[in-house]
């Protein structure tokens, strides 16, 4: 076999040196196999972020936010009631005036919590569709994390989300698969060549061949990943460690509810609202967040995928192993059965078969 | 001799018993099991988060939003009482006092408090969320606030989301194969035998004139040729082979989306557009939460009512969960079969090329 193969190879390299054409054919199929399937991908689906994100940009910044212009309306509504109460009650008895303002100020809380509810940051679009913030709700929607602290109010919008979702997934599960494989691979090498070194008894080549990379290896990848992404984040957001670990695996796990969210912290935005310096240096910063946290989750999701590529071959060989294994235990449970409580009809086809 | 045959004789009932037996508790196990698991997990786990999120959070945030407005009531009382003859002053510094009362409200709803929590983990809600969490879905419009209820979510995701993985490949694969199977026996009549028929006559007369216009052999020996591999085609082309195209399983998907977005119009008044994005958005496992089935219940309208738009919800998302798995099991099968048949066409042209 070796020879042969060693054969073609020699003739392979002879036709290929004698035509060049050919040669370069050949490195340019490789370089475009290579293209499509490795770099390809990854560049593909930055692109298809980046190119979403830009119309979802355009197409969000047209959306009037008319919840902005009511809440000033019934802020300002509020104030005159208030000094209407004022002058018609004076200021003597005051727990009238209390009871009164109680009143007042229970309705305004309940319009101001039923416009929250609909949606309202107290933010426009423009500022809420930054670049970078554009690019994570791309992120969340191809990836299918969904976080759902930014969503599309346009008709159009909405129509170009699932437009764009139908595109995107199926070609970011591309990106899951090859990732997968490849870093799959690159870790099977270190690991086996991190193996060898410390292994220093004599393998014989056959043998080489056999390691498999056991699942706890790949635990502890994506259990140190996760724990940086917990440090990281609850460093950054002041978040509590459960929060930050909450945030990592929900996140990863594709489920993303959207309570917590890098770099949108609309508590801190509400807050500084007033100030603009402030102001601006928050939304610098939490841009800044969103990039970053839009690079960890795409590697994330590689390491995912890695991990998954990896523990599916060792569970399809110890599912086997399991799988031989109690069948060979059946067997012989059945044998002893037989032997002991059959009759003597079972017992002769025994004999007859052994015989 | 005679003994060995009464024996074999006799057996064959039990063995055939014990093999359906066999074949029995193996759909039970694989098919129906993993259907009852899943749906059983999803109620256990139901439970288990309501029991966590009422008992945790119930003392720490009642009557929040009362204590707040008589807060911001008496700093109201200080503001006004060194002021009341100036309208405008008065006025400005009372805006600024609402802005953070506002803010204040914004806070408070962030962190879960103007909901009522009993209202809002309702046995049905906890279902529904403890089916987005397996799910992946994750609307986040419920999500857990204690520490418990966290940890729960990260241990309960870890062990549901396999099994949920496992639940849709089995449905699917199972769904598809049946789906299959209609299709070839009904859509393309495969069950009355006389189009059968004459199909493969037409096929049979194609390949005949096409083999007799190539080359000049006899009539006889290509005919006999011809009715042997007609008879395998006849044998092959059951339902195993058969594909069903793209279009079809796009177009089950697509009404589904559409009944789904019908349905929902009927039962929370949401437009067709609105629908038709909450069902997309589901289904793919996307999951905002912008809007979400059952909202009227937590803001605490017609509570019973609304009750039954969750599990209808639930319902919905189980079954076009398989649903969209069969699809695109049909839809791979059907990508591997176009593109192989691809190949074959290209080493086809390649060679001819070379030939010439």
């Amino acid at each position: 076999m070796n020879k042969q193969k060693s054969i073609y190879d020699f003739e392979d390299s002879l036709s290929s040196a004698s035509n060049p054409q050919r040669k370069i054919n050949k490195c340019c199929r490789n370089f475009v196999a290579f293209m499509c399937t490795q770099v390809g991908v990854g560049a593909l689906i930055v692109v298809y972020a980046i190119c979403g994100a830009l119309s979802f940009v355009a197409i969000e910044t047209q959306y009037q936010d008319d919840s902005i212009e009511l809440v000033h309306n019934l802020r300002r509504n509020c104030s005159t009631e208030l000094w209407i109460k004022t002058e018609s009650l004076n200021l003597f008895n005051r727990s009238v005036w209390e009871s009164e303002t109680n009143e007042i100020l229970r309705s305004y809380q309940n319009n101001i919590t039923s416009l929250i509810r609909k949606g309202y940051t107290g933010r426009t679009a423009q500022e809420n569709w930054s670049f970078p913030a554009a690019l994570m709700f791309c992120l969340s929607v191809f990836t299918m994390i969904g976080y759902g602290n930014m969503v599309p109010r346009t008709p159009w919008g909405k129509g170009f989300t699932v437009i764009y979702a139908t595109f995107g997934i199926p070609l970011y599960i591309l990106y899951f698969l090859n990732m997968g494989k490849v870093l799959a691979n690159s870790f099977k090498f270190l690991y086996r060549v991190m193996h060898n070194c410390t292994d220093d008894s004599p393998v014989s080549p056959l043998q080489k061949k056999k390691v498999i990379v056991p699942s706890t290896a790949c635990l502890w990848v994506i259990f140190i990943y996760i724990l940086t992404g917990t440090v990281m984040f609850a460093n950054w957001e002041d978040w509590t460690y459960l929060n930050s670990i909450y945030f990592c695996i929900t996140s990863l796990c594709k489920i993303g509810f959207g309570d917590f969210v890098p770099g949108a912290n609309l508590v801190l935005l509400a807050s500084n609202a007033k100030d603009e310096k402030k102001r601006n240096f928050y939304e610098m910063q939490s841009q800044t967040k969103l990039a970053i946290n839009f690079i960890y989750m795409l590697v994330g999701m590689g390491l995912v995928a890695m991990c998954y590529n990896l523990m599916r071959e060792e569970v399809r060989v110890k599912w086997m192993e399991m799988r031989e294994d109690l069948k060979l235990c059946l067997e012989d449970v059945r044998k002893r059965f037989d032997r002991w409580f059959g009759d003597s009809s079972s017992d002769d086809f025994y004999y007859d078969q052994r015989f | 001799m005679t003994v060995k045959n009464g024996y074999y004789k006799e057996k064959k009932p039990l063995k055939r018993i014990k093999e359906h037996c066999r074949n029995f508790t193996a759909f039970l196990f694989s098919n129906v099991g993993i259907i009852i698991l899943v749906v059983f997990y999803t109620i256990g786990g139901a439970f288990m988060f309501r029991e966590i999120e009422v008992s945790q959070s119930e003392h720490t945030m009642k009557h929040f939003g009362e204590r707040n407005v008589k807060k911001i009531a008496k700093r109201l009382w200080t503001e006004t009482v060194i002021n009341v003859l100036n309208e405008k002053d008065f006025k400005t510094r009372i805006n600024a006092t609402l802005t953070d009362f506002q803010t204040t409200l914004f806070k408070s709803h962030l962190a879960g408090v103007g909901v009522n929590i009993t209202q809002q983990w309702s046995f049905s809600g906890a279902f529904l969320y403890s089916l987005t969490v397996i799910t992946t879905i994750g609307y986040g419009n419920i999500s857990p606030k204690s520490i418990w209820g966290k940890l729960v979510t990260i241990l309960y995701a870890i062990i549901g989301m396999p099994l949920f993985l496992l639940y849709l490949s089995n449905i699917g694969d199972i769904l598809a194969k049946s789906f299959k199977w209609i299709y070839a026996k009904v859509f393309l009549c495969r069950i009355c035998p006389g189009v059968t028929k004459r199909r493969i006559m037409r096929e049979h007369l194609k390949i005949k004139a096409m083999a007799l216009e190539l080359m000049d052999l006899d009539d006889y020996s290509i005919d006999e040729e011809l009715n042997l591999e007609m008879e395998n085609l006849d044998i092959q082309k059951d339902s195993s082979t058969v594909t069903v195209p793209i279009t079809v399983s796009l177009t089950i998907i697509i009404g589904y989306i559409l009944f789904g977005a019908f349905l929902f119009h009927r039962w929370e008044d949401w437009d067709m557009l609105n629908g038709s994005y909450f069902c997309f958005i589901s289904l793919s496992s996307i999951g905002f939460g912008d809007i979400v089935p059952g909202d009227k219940v937590i803001n605490g309208t017609n509570g019973d009512e609304m009750e039954l738009s969750f599990i209808l919800c639930a319902i919905y998302l189980l079954l076009g969960m398989a649903l969209i798995a069969m699809c695109f099991n049909l839809m791979q099968e059907q990508v591997i079969h176009e593109i192989r048949k691809m190949k074959l066409f290209f080493k086809r042209c390649c060679t001819c090329a070379t030939c010439r």
